[in-house]
């Protein structure tokens, strides 16, 4: 993916927070805007067309939900949540109302570059019409609704490949709990999360080489799943030890 | 009433205790006679009888002086104005007296022969006859009409006063106003001079009473108080022979107050009206009273709301003052390991991880700090949904892998463990405290075994270590705040791990304990949370279809 040009609009009122952001996309190669607030970061939104936005949750002068609101009124460009451990119900709330995904502070960089090259990659797909999603073994055929493991196709009850589909879509990025639910099971059912964790132990049972301990179809606790999708973005900071288990 | 006779009474008679012998005899044979009066005409008065025979002596003075000008005939048919003023001003008994004495002035002075009570003609018999009745008749009809129109104008006069009462209590905002409005009430319409309210707040030591309260008197009202004996009581005063009710204000709700009124001396009938009135009074009042009750309460959880709010808000600046510099901090070095130079130097690189973890152990601190605070602070209300524990256990471990590294960690759990319907936050925040508590008090490279298992209504969650172990003492105290193991003052941590994960285990319903062999034999800290029924077909089944 070409990195030069991409341009990130870091909305914050925090400026040691659009410090750091500022020198982590520069050396990313995407040069960056900052706004502090709000209004200035629509305003930026609507004049210099970001590539992506990172919207830190509390800014003083207006509701992230109602900057949502207005910006996806016109706009799809991709949009990362800064949030916070406690603000569990207003990630839910803004990834409902068309946030693509969110990170908790603190975070690494390489986490946050890891969303945001998957929102990017979800926008670009649905302006381009991409037929095959990767994430690791799997390979999801959208075209031929096919799923293959390996390169060995398998097969999945209609639920099973609509979970996959939705997860596909947004592969890299959570979808909650409810947007799954309202999908597979109708808007009546938004409610029935043991449905879906049920949904999902079968896939992983499918798909996962260790269904105990998945490596594919993340869970985000009390949010949604992801479709994980390596990306070798930056170094971890424990690069060589990861002698878990 | 018997103002009439009180009246007498607080002119001449004096206390037959304190009277001396002489005069004593005379006035007992006043005293029977009134006394006699008294019980068979409760309204009989002095002074209207004496201004009737007045009356009747005035128009007797006057008709004789027409008579010698002018000779009437029917002179009782004039006899009857004064009989009449008298009903209609003082009632039947003066009435009667001036009718006996117009009677006996006519035959006296006007009917032949003249000065004699004698009477020559049978027709001026029958005349004077018939005048008692008349003058009887319509006296008893004047009478009835006057007390008709004194009942209504008393109970205008009360309706206005009890409309003021009530006016008044509406505005009442403190229990002392409706003391006040109470006592005033009474004393001004019933009349009875002594009214004691006993103040709610040292129901022990009336704090305004009157003087002269009698010790009776106030010994059922502490009798009251004491809650011996709630009933409405009258009881005679001894000495004055004044009758005192003594009664709550508020039946059920003794912290209103007690009331006694002075009634004076009452019949039993006239005792009864005005208990009725009292009682009708005090039913307002106690349900104004009732009401501010209300609004004290309404009152005390705004305030608690604003405190709690006021807290909330503190919270959100300290978490967000302190999570945006450590944001910066961690972001920065994340950054900073990218960089080429740093790469390649492994001291640089060494240094960088130790900025990061200790950034990453300082944000840990902050969340307990403020979990500590929410659980003192307010009741922890999980937001129960239906969570598979496999998640809850992959994403505490990943949360800590830099704490639980050097550590074996085994996770062992059954592929059809029943869902649980928990906050899943708070229990991957329980479990993290339990699996971070045995990391540390367990030898580098030991092994941890996480282990799950289903029973009849319940999931059980272990934690197993091979490390030092509890005394049975440290048992007993693990779950207490700040509570640090004296063995090991090495061991950094600030004791808020367990006492913070027991909090959130029990807000998801379930329960949380320890066992260990004893010390250096390792320890088991097991989570067991509810199983809550469901439909595990119908689950099923909606994930096939």
């Amino acid at each position: 993916m070409p990195r030069s040009s991409h341009v990130v609009l870091v909305i914050d009122d925090e400026q040691q927070i659009r410090r750091f952001l500022r020198a982590g996309f520069e050396i990313h190669s995407f040069s960056v805007l900052e706004a502090e607030s709000a209004g200035e970061g629509l305003k930026a939104a609507m004049l210099r067309s970001p590539d992506l936005i990172l919207l830190d949750l509390g800014l003083p002068d207006m509701d992230g939900g109602e900057l949502l609101e207005r910006l996806r009124a016109w706009s799809d460009v991709p949009l990362i949540v800064l949030s916070v451990r406690a603000d569990e119900h207003e990630k839910v709330r803004l990834l409902e109302l068309g946030a693509d995904d969110y990170v908790v502070k603190p975070f690494g960089m390489a986490e946050l570059l890891a969303r945001a090259h998957a929102a990017m990659r979800r926008h670009v797909r649905s302006s381009v019409g991409t037929p095959i999603v990767r994430a690791g073994p799997l390979s999801i055929d959208f075209v031929n609704r096919h799923v293959s493991l390996d390169g060995k196709r398998i097969s999945l009850t209609r639920k099973e490949y609509r979970l996959l589909q939705l997860l596909g879509q947004h592969a890299g990025n959570v979808v909650t709990h409810q947007q799954l639910l309202k999908e597979i099971w109708g808007a009546g059912h938004v409610h029935f999360t043991q449905y879906l964790r049920i949904l999902v132990r079968k896939l992983r049972h499918k798909i996962e080489a260790d269904p105990a301990n998945p490596t594919i179809v993340a869970t985000e606790l009390g949010v949604g799943y992801r479709l994980a999708q390596p990306e070798p973005a930056a170094p971890p900071i424990h690069a060589p030890e990861r002698a878990r288990v | 009433m018997t103002m009439g006779f009180r009246w007498w009474r607080r002119r001449g008679t004096p206390d037959p205790l304190t009277a001396r012998p002489g005069r004593a005899k005379r006035d007992e044979f006043y005293r029977a006679i009134f006394r006699a009066a008294a019980t068979r005409f409760p309204d009989v008065k002095l002074f209207p009888i004496i201004t009737s025979i007045g009356l009747i002596a005035a128009t007797t003075a006057a008709l004789k002086l027409l008579h010698s000008v002018l000779p009437i005939d029917h002179v009782t048919l004039v006899f009857l104005v004064p009989v009449m003023i008298c009903a209609a001003q003082w009632g039947l008994v003066p009435a009667l007296v001036a009718t006996l004495v117009a009677v006996a002035a006519a035959d006296f002075f006007f009917y032949p022969p003249l000065y004699t009570f004698n009477v020559d003609d049978p027709r001026d018999i029958i005349d004077l006859v018939l005048f008692s009745c008349v003058a009887v008749v319509t006296s008893e009809l004047a009478v009835r009409l006057r007390n008709a129109v004194q009942a209504a104008s008393r109970r205008e006069a009360e309706v206005r006063d009890l409309y003021a009462f009530s006016r008044r209590l509406a505005a009442c905002t403190k229990p002392a106003d409706i003391h006040a409005a109470i006592r005033d009430y009474l004393s001004s319409s019933l009349k009875t001079p002594a009214i004691l309210i006993v103040g709610a707040e040292k129901p022990a030591q009336p704090p305004d009473e009157p003087l002269g309260l009698p010790d009776e008197i106030r010994a059922a009202a502490a009798d009251l108080f004491a809650g011996r004996n709630l009933e409405p009581r009258v009881i005679a005063e001894p000495r004055g022979r004044h009758v005192w009710l003594v009664r709550p204000v508020a039946p059920e709700e003794l912290d209103f107050g007690v009331i006694a009124v002075d009634l004076g001396t009452q019949t039993s009938s006239g005792l009864d009206a005005i208990r009725q009135r009292i009682d009708g009074a005090l039913a307002d009042a106690a349900a104004t009273l009732a009401r501010l009750d209300v609004a004290r309460l309404i009152e005390d959880a705004r305030q608690r709301a604003q405190t709690d709010l006021l807290r909330k808000a503190l919270l959100g600046a300290v978490s967000h003052d302190l999570r945006t510099p450590l944001a910066s901090i961690v972001g920065a070095s994340t950054i900073l390991v990218a960089a080429p130079s740093i790469r390649q130097d492994p001291r640089l690189r060494a240094l960088l991880e130790v900025l990061h973890d200790e950034a990453g152990h300082l944000n840990d601190d902050i969340q307990n700090l403020l979990d500590a605070i929410r659980i003192t602070n307010e009741t922890v209300q999980a937001q129960a949904e239906w969570v598979d524990l496999a998640d809850v256990v992959n994403a505490a471990i990943e949360r800590r892998r830099a704490r639980v590294a050097n550590r074996r960690v085994d996770v062992q759990l059954p592929g059809d463990l029943p869902l649980v319907k928990v906050e899943a936050r708070l229990i991957e925040q329980a479990f993290g405290h339990v699996l971070q508590n045995a990391a540390k008090y367990s030898p580098l490279g030991s092994p941890i075994v996480v282990r799950a298992a289903a029973e009849a209504d319940r999931v059980v969650l272990s934690v197993r270590d091979e490390g030092i172990g509890l005394t049975r003492e440290e048992i007993e105290h693990i779950w207490e705040r700040s509570f640090r193991g004296a063995r090991h003052p090495d061991v950094n941590g600030t004791g808020l791990g367990l006492w913070i994960a027991r909090a959130f285990v029990v807000a998801n319903g379930g329960t949380i304990e320890a066992v260990s062999a004893g010390p250096r034999c390792g320890t088991t800290i097991s989570i067991a949370l509810p199983v809550v029924p469901y439909e595990t077909e119908e689950a099923e089944e909606a994930c096939d279809a």
